[in-house]
């Protein structure tokens, strides 16, 4: 706002000097075509002159021009820019549409803007008219499929549920391999704040944000780009920048969505009949008698129907921005309510936000952006627990009743009532969330600014659960409750000194220097009771056996760092980063850590040879090279010998030795290399971006295994080495730009190949150590027996053994021995396309997203295909079970041998590749005249579906889900009675008016 | 609003001054190693630390890996640690060994902090020997364990015992890493611990739940008493239980009140648990509809071998869905059963074998010490329907069921591989201990991983 002012100012003084020709006078209004509001700043110039205006606040423009062939130029930073010959009009109205071009945009790095023109690093963007309207919990989904280089998958259809975000792919194993987030500078707590363990699946804190609060995302890939954050770099930085107001009228915009989700893909279990059937079956190939008399008259009940519902969404929106020039506001308000598929799950949210912007002298500049949100979770057990309700209604044979003869709950063996499950289950999370910062600005001369930033990021979570005596637990304990709340309280200072300054017409410098404080608390108080008189009374203060604890830990981050970017006549571009950290967590012997990063690039097309042709309008190599730190993955006192309490003999308080000390205990190094370019044609109507990056992690945070007669087993050192090497493409463009159809479309794929190089000893993870952790492989590998078919003379499955192979019941397989890595939960390629159409007053978006190549374990049919050595629920697979010699399938005869418990047959892993619409969107503005005729400037309707097809060879209810999402990203691929993905039907209104 | 460049300096370094102190951070809920022995407080809370570790030794996991390993109790769930001990197939991988190795050891680390730090505190000696005593008891009770575990029974199986650490860890050297030591050798450390244990203890705690629920000189006789056994040291054997049935804070009581309530009569050492501090004795063998886990259930063949007017056949609970029985000895709500480790009716059948294979066997002695036992449970005198050490086998097959010993006393007396065969089970065709070198466990994969001076036993090999 403030350049186009000035620029303004000096326009009129040419046009004061144009004055003296002939003139013919124009003048029109000029609006975004996206919205049909009025643009107020946009350049109006006469083609070859200097004769030119700027519009008003209203986008209203009149200037002269010399004559009819005479040519206008508009011009607006974000759009694209128009040219118009006057002819014999005088009134030239002009809808200026939004640029889509990646190249020319102001990106957002580390402590600052910069424009990609001269970027050197490795940064991708999402920003909010990507995801507008679209149906998101959380905003960390908006990355999905659009940006090159980012992992994003739905951990489970959990609403508020967790997400698996990598940033060129997993660098640590005990750490965390989560990027790091920060909004409006604030690095936030991103990790799970529950302390209520449901199964597989997790929270996540993200959803505390509102999507639609979002102008974009830039995610920070390599080390030139993350750098400037240290120790919490190593996994890429993802920068979130909320919207602001500007210098205008009050715009009130108003946006609702209601949507019902279901579920995309049925169930597949056998019904009653057949259910007795196979048991009967196997009880006959195991020399037993059978147990149901008349399969043909079982009964079949619908426990899937128990659980699972078509479930409503719905959002509201509703956002004033503005400002005048001294002062931008911009305040919004959000309410957003998703009911899961699976009853009775739900998450609710309300926040609220006020960015605040003052311009207090010309130099002082003091603002604040400032989210409280506040949400709820309905939360039900599933995935990896058997208690859970997708788990018992796969369980539960459908030839059990749902209620015994006396109207209580069916229960069957250890298994949960499904319908208890979902309708007798409490456990709730309330989340109240504030994250805010306030900042003053003072240019100390021209082109030196200090800035100052206090932070907070306040989260408060009170979790309540009560099981009552329908449920196996409460039944066990008389009705058992607990409360929770859990305080994670964190400030964060930062100065920031930086300098811009052009010398002479060929050297630009930007630089700048910073310190950054951030110290963290985290407090959690929980109360739980056993014995309540009766399932009315649910506060712990009635139980008659009431225990507590409350524990606490914190840990403080102290950095200094500074950035140079230099560059020499827009064409050599260099960018220097170094940060040095220490941490509270570090062991004595290393204080603190220097991680240094260079880039550079060479804008080939600025060079004079260049000049001459027209269809490459950008080149770009580039180079970066730097080092990034890990430190999440240490405890907050690892270093240090420790005792701990706890240790109790019934009411008599014990120690225990927790912790051999390790004074020379640091954060995890990852040194990452990226050499890319950027390529632009058409006047960057197409551009290809390429990136190869070679990131190598060493001092890995290993609990080194020790010997259990220690006393301890394990001790944390900085020990294992991981590799990530890969390459990212994105490919937008605009296939049309006219004034009443634009088509404009991009496309990404990346690889990334993930290699553990060293290990202390290989380790398993997951119930019944389904991954294994060993040199050579990649994280996620899948440690199964090999069956390499079931023979079809006898009906046996024959599995790999380390000799050859051999039949299951041979003395050659040995299951403790003969298990193998087969595969792994990491794609080959993943990717997005998106199509964005715009037609006349229609609009039109289709989002593809796709993953190749990954592993996904059934593990549903581990316990569904039990060819009856239990007693429950089937899928219908094991319909495929060999019968009769001669038969060819790899499910094996049903006896109790091919069946035993101790294998773990590899023909559950299947391909988990899938091709998903993510997205599909008609939308309609109304023409501006009707909708100024209700009070509004822009009226929009659509109709959307997520989810609406998936193309996979993956038979489990969804690919897109993990029920591993609790093991701290080591355990991918597996699908265990996780909520799959749901299928979307949705439409939705805006509204704009001023 | 005027700010000139001083003004901002002075807020500058205020500002910074407010916020360095951000690396200075303190535990809350622990404590630098060398503030965990500081007087008898902080002792006897490391002492409480010790029976900790040993709660996860016998909050039920000894004893089902004896039950289901041996023909009283089997695995009917899916869980592959009961699964492999239900058809005599014990891998390296089971993690429920795997984890009765790391609390054996746990608590051998912890005696031996005790041992070597309590010495050196503030406290009179009666105090420091009562600890002392106990960590000495509790150092032996785990070598015992874990000899009879992974070691062997001289002369029946087995030559390696397990490594014996005797002095604290307290970071990672060399010592870390120790080698087995002979079986000879690990039962004379049970030994000589157990006598060092002898001399320190008093007779008898501060009051009852204490002198039951803690180490005694008692306690540490019982347990040298089975020792013997182990070593067939059968005159050792007869005297140290003569003592413990001669001292009057031990009698045999109506059965059933010997799990109804807690530090009965009858016990001699048991584990304590509560509310507060709850066991596992209960989860596995509760079926889900009582909130347990239904993973285990007694072997059928055993619950009918129960005489319908035995005593201990009332403590067994019907599992109607599965129509299973599990033992109801351990069923108190909210998992609060103390775990039986001595108690005077082994002492009985202790001396009756001692005394049917000692070099002079007193045939008699031992029959009245077995029908003790017998009129107890509600049935008639021993009538010679079967051979005298058999019918003491039963006796201990049907006394001790849920409580751990019939494994280990098989093997003991080199019977396991005549018994263990074709033992019916639910899920699956009958099973048979196959070969000698199954009669001891195999050691964790995990432990073999980190050390490389580990022998494995050679049928895991």
């Amino acid at each position: 706002m403030k350049n186009s002012f000035l620029l303004s100012i000096l326009l009129m003084l040419f046009f004061v000097g144009a004055l003296q020709a002939q003139q013919i006078s124009v003048s029109g209004v000029v609006t975004a075509a996206s919205d049909n509001l009025p643009l107020p700043g946009v350049v109006v110039l006469v083609k070859g002159t200097t004769n030119g205006t700027v519009t008003s606040v209203d986008g209203k423009y009149s200037i002269s021009v010399p004559s009819q062939d005479a040519v206008l130029q508009f011009s607006f930073v974000g759009y694209s820019a128009q040219e118009i010959q006057v002819q014999n009009k005088s009134i030239i109205d002009v809808k200026l549409a939004e640029d889509v071009k990646v190249l020319g945009e102001v990106v957002v790095v580390g402590y600052g803007e910069q424009d990609r023109k001269t970027l050197t690093s490795s940064i991708s963007s999402v920003s909010s008219r990507d995801i507008q309207g679209l149906p998101m919990a959380s905003p960390d989904q908006m990355m999905q499929g659009r940006a090159a280089g980012v992992q994003v998958n739905s951990s489970s259809g959990t609403p508020g549920g967790g997400m698996f975000i990598r940033v060129r792919g997993s660098t640590s194993i005990n750490a965390s391999s989560d990027p790091l987030y920060v909004v409006d500078g604030i690095p936030i707590v991103s990790n799970n704040q529950s302390q209520v363990g449901l199964g597989g699946q997790i929270t996540n804190p993200l959803a505390d944000l509102n999507p639609a609060d979002i102008e974009s995302m830039e995610i920070l890939k390599d080390a030139s780009a993350t750098a400037i954050y240290g120790a919490r770099a190593a996994n890429g930085v993802v920068l979130i920048t909320t919207k602001r107001g500007s210098s205008q009228k009050a715009k009130v915009e108003i946006s609702s969505y209601v949507g019902v989700q279901s579920l995309w893909r049925k169930p597949d279990v056998v019904n009653g009949s057949t259910f007795e059937n196979l048991i009967n079956e196997a009880r006959a190939n195991n020399g037993q008698t059978p147990l149901y008399a008349n399969p043909n008259n079982a009964l079949n009940t619908d426990w899937m129907g128990e659980i699972f519902q078509d479930a409503p969404m719905k959002n509201f929106d509703a956002s004033v921005s503005g400002g005048t020039d001294r002062v931008k506001y911009l305040v919004s308000l959000n309410q957003f309510d998703q009911d899961g598929i699976t009853k009775p799950s739900n998450f609710k949210r309300t926040s609220g936000r006020v960015n605040l912007d003052f311009a207090a002298s010309d130099k002082i500049n003091i603002g604040t952006s400032i989210l409280v949100s506040r949400n709820f979770r309905n939360r039900v057990r599933n995935d990896n627990n058997i208690y859970g309700a997708i788990g018992a209604a796969y369980f539960l044979p459908t030839n059990e009743p749902v209620f015994n003869k006396d109207g209580t709950y069916n229960k069957f063996s250890i298994f949960e009532n499904p319908r208890a499950a979902v309708n007798e289950v409490d456990i709730g999370m309330l989340t109240n969330r504030i994250l805010a910062n306030i900042y003053a600005d003072y240019e100390i001369m021209p082109g030196l600014i200090f800035r100052s930033t206090w932070s907070m990021d306040y989260n408060n979570v009170k979790e309540d659960t009560y099981e009552n005596t329908f449920l196996n637990t409460g039944s066990a304990t008389n009705g058992s409750g607990s409360s929770i709340v859990t305080v994670n309280d964190n400030w964060i200072w930062e100065n920031v000194l930086s300098y811009q300054k052009k010398f002479g017409a060929n050297h630009t410098l930007s630089s700048l220097l910073g310190y950054s404080a951030q110290n963290s608390y985290f407090e959690n108080t929980s109360a739980s009771g056993q014995q309540f008189p009766s399932n009315d009374f649910r506060r712990i203060a009635s139980a008659a056996v009431q225990t507590s604890s409350s524990q606490g830990s914190g840990w403080g981050i102290q950095g200094i760092f500074g950035r140079v970017n230099y560059a020499y006549k827009g064409k050599y571009l260099t960018t220097i980063n170094v940060r040095r950290d220490a941490s509270s967590r570090f062991g004595a012997t290393n204080q603190a850590a220097i991680f240094p990063s260079v880039a550079f690039g060479w804008v080939v097309t600025e060079e004079g040879f260049m000049k001459n042709q027209s269809l490459i309008s950008t080149l770009k190599p580039r180079f970066s090279w730097g080092i990034t730190g890990n430190q999440s993955g240490i405890g907050d006192f690892q270093s240090r010998g420790l005792w701990g309490g706890g240790a109790n003999y019934t009411d008599f308080p014990g120690t225990q030795p927790n912790q051999l000390s390790n004074p020379d205990l640091k954060w995890e190094t990852t040194t990452q290399t990226n050499i890319g370019f950027d390529f632009g044609i058409l006047k960057d109507r197409f551009v290809l971006t390429f990136d190869y990056y070679n990131k190598q992690t060493k001092d890995l945070l290993l609990a080194v295994p020790l010997p259990s007669t220690t006393g301890f087993s394990s001790i944390v050192q900085n020990f294992g080495e991981m590799e990530n090497k890969g390459f990212e493409i994105g490919i937008n463009g605009s296939l049309v730009n006219k004034e009443d159809f634009t088509w404009d479309f991009g496309f990404n794929i990346s690889q990334n190949r993930n290699l553990i190089k060293k290990l202390a000893a290989p380790f398993n993870v997951w119930t019944r150590d389904i991954i294994r952790l060993q040199e050579g492989v990649p994280l996620s590998s899948f440690w199964l027996h090999d069956q390499v078919r079931v023979d079809p003379q006898t009906g046996l499955s024959i599995y790999r053994t380390v000799n050859g192979e051999a039949a299951v019941n041979s003395p050659d397989f040995n299951a403790g021995r003969d298990r193998f890595i087969v595969g792994n939960a990491q794609p080959d390629f993943f990717g997005g396309l998106n199509n964005t159409i715009r037609f006349k007053n229609f609009d039109f978006n289709m989002f593809w997203q796709f993953t190749v190549g990954n592993d996904q374990l059934n593990w549903v049919k581990f316990f569904q295909e039990h060819g009856g050595t239990r007693n429950t629920g089937f899928v219908s697979s094991q319909m495929a079970r060999w019968q009769k010699s001669g038969d060819i399938t790899d499910v094996p005869r049903m006896v109790a041998t091919n069946y035993r418990g101790d294998l773990r047959p590899d023909r559950f892993l299947e391909d988990g590749s899938y091709l998903r619409l993510k997205n599909l969107t008609i939308g309609y503005t109304f023409p501006s005249a009707i909708s100024e005729k209700v009070g509004f400037s822009r009226i929009r309707v659509y109709g959307s579906g997520q989810n609406l097809l998936t193309f996979t060879k993956y038979t489990g209810l969804d690919p897109e889900v993990n029920s591993g999402a609790d093991s701290g990203g080591l355990a991918e691929g597996i699908d265990l009675y996780a909520m799959p993905q749901p299928r979307v039907i949705m439409g939705g209104l805006n509204f704009t008016f001023k | 609003m005027k700010l000139n460049n001083y003004k901002l300096v002075f807020a500058l370094i205020g500002s910074i001054t407010f916020s360095c102190n951000v690396l200075e951070q303190e535990p809350e809920l622990q404590i630098s190693d060398e503030r965990a022995f500081t007087n008898l407080n902080s002792a006897n809370a490391a002492l409480f630390g010790a029976y900790n570790q040993l709660q996860g030794v016998y909050q039920g996991r000894l004893q089902r890996v004896s039950d289901v390993s041996g023909d009283v109790s089997q695995s009917v769930g899916t869980w592959d640690f009961y699964r492999e001990m239900d058809t005599y197939a014990v891998s390296p991988d089971n993690t429920e060994i795997l984890d009765l190795w790391t609390f054996i050891y746990r608590t051998v680390n912890q005696a031996n902090n005790l041992i070597e730090e309590v010495p050196k505190i503030e406290a009179t000696q009666a105090q420091k020997d009562n600890i002392l005593g106990q960590a000495y008891f509790l150092r032996a009770l785990a070598f015992f364990d874990a000899t009879r575990v992974w070691g062997g029974v001289p002369g029946v199986v087995g030559d390696l015992g397990v490594p014996i650490v005797l002095s604290p860890s307290r970071g990672v050297n060399e010592d870390s890493y120790p080698a087995r030591a002979t079986l000879q050798v690990s039962y004379q450390q049970v030994k000589t611990d157990l006598e060092e244990a002898l001399k320190l203890l008093p007779e008898s705690q501060a009051n009852n739940a204490a002198t039951r629920g803690r180490a005694t000189k008692p306690a540490a006789r019982a347990l040298l008493s089975r020792l013997h056994l182990y070593l067939g040291e059968w005159a050792q054997a007869e005297t140290r239980a003569s003592e413990v049935i001669a001292d009057a804070k031990f009698s045999l009581i109506e059965y059933s009140a010997i799990f109804s309530a807690d530090n009965s009569g009858e016990s001699i050492f048991e584990v304590q648990f509560n509310n507060a501090d709850q066991s596992g004795l209960r989860f596995w063998y509760a079926p889900g509809a009582i909130g347990g886990r239904g993973e285990l259930a007694a072997n059928t063949d055993f619950y009918n071998s129960f005489a319908n007017n035995d005593a201990r056949r009332a403590l067994f609970g019907l599992d109607a869905t599965l129509n299973l029985r599990y033992p109801s000895k351990y069923i108190r709500a909210g998992n609060v059963d103390n775990a039986h480790v001595l108690r005077i009716a082994e002492m009985y059948l202790n001396r009756a074998e001692a005394r049917a294979k000692k070099t002079a066997p007193d045939n008699d002695g031992a029959k009245s010490d077995l029908n003790k036992v017998r009129t107890r449970a509600g049935l008639p005198n021993y009538n010679d329907d079967i051979p005298l050490l058999e019918a003491i086998e039963r006796e201990r097959r049907w006394e001790f069921y849920a409580e751990g010993h019939i494994f280990f006393d098989l093997v003991r007396t080199n019977r396991a591989l005549t018994v263990l065969k074709n033992v019916n089970r639910k899920n699956g065709p009958p099973v048979t201990l196959s070969s000698a070198g199954r009669q001891i466990m195999p050691i964790p994969r995990r432990e073999m991983d980190s050390n490389k001076n580990l022998e494995q036993n050679a049928a895991y090999k």
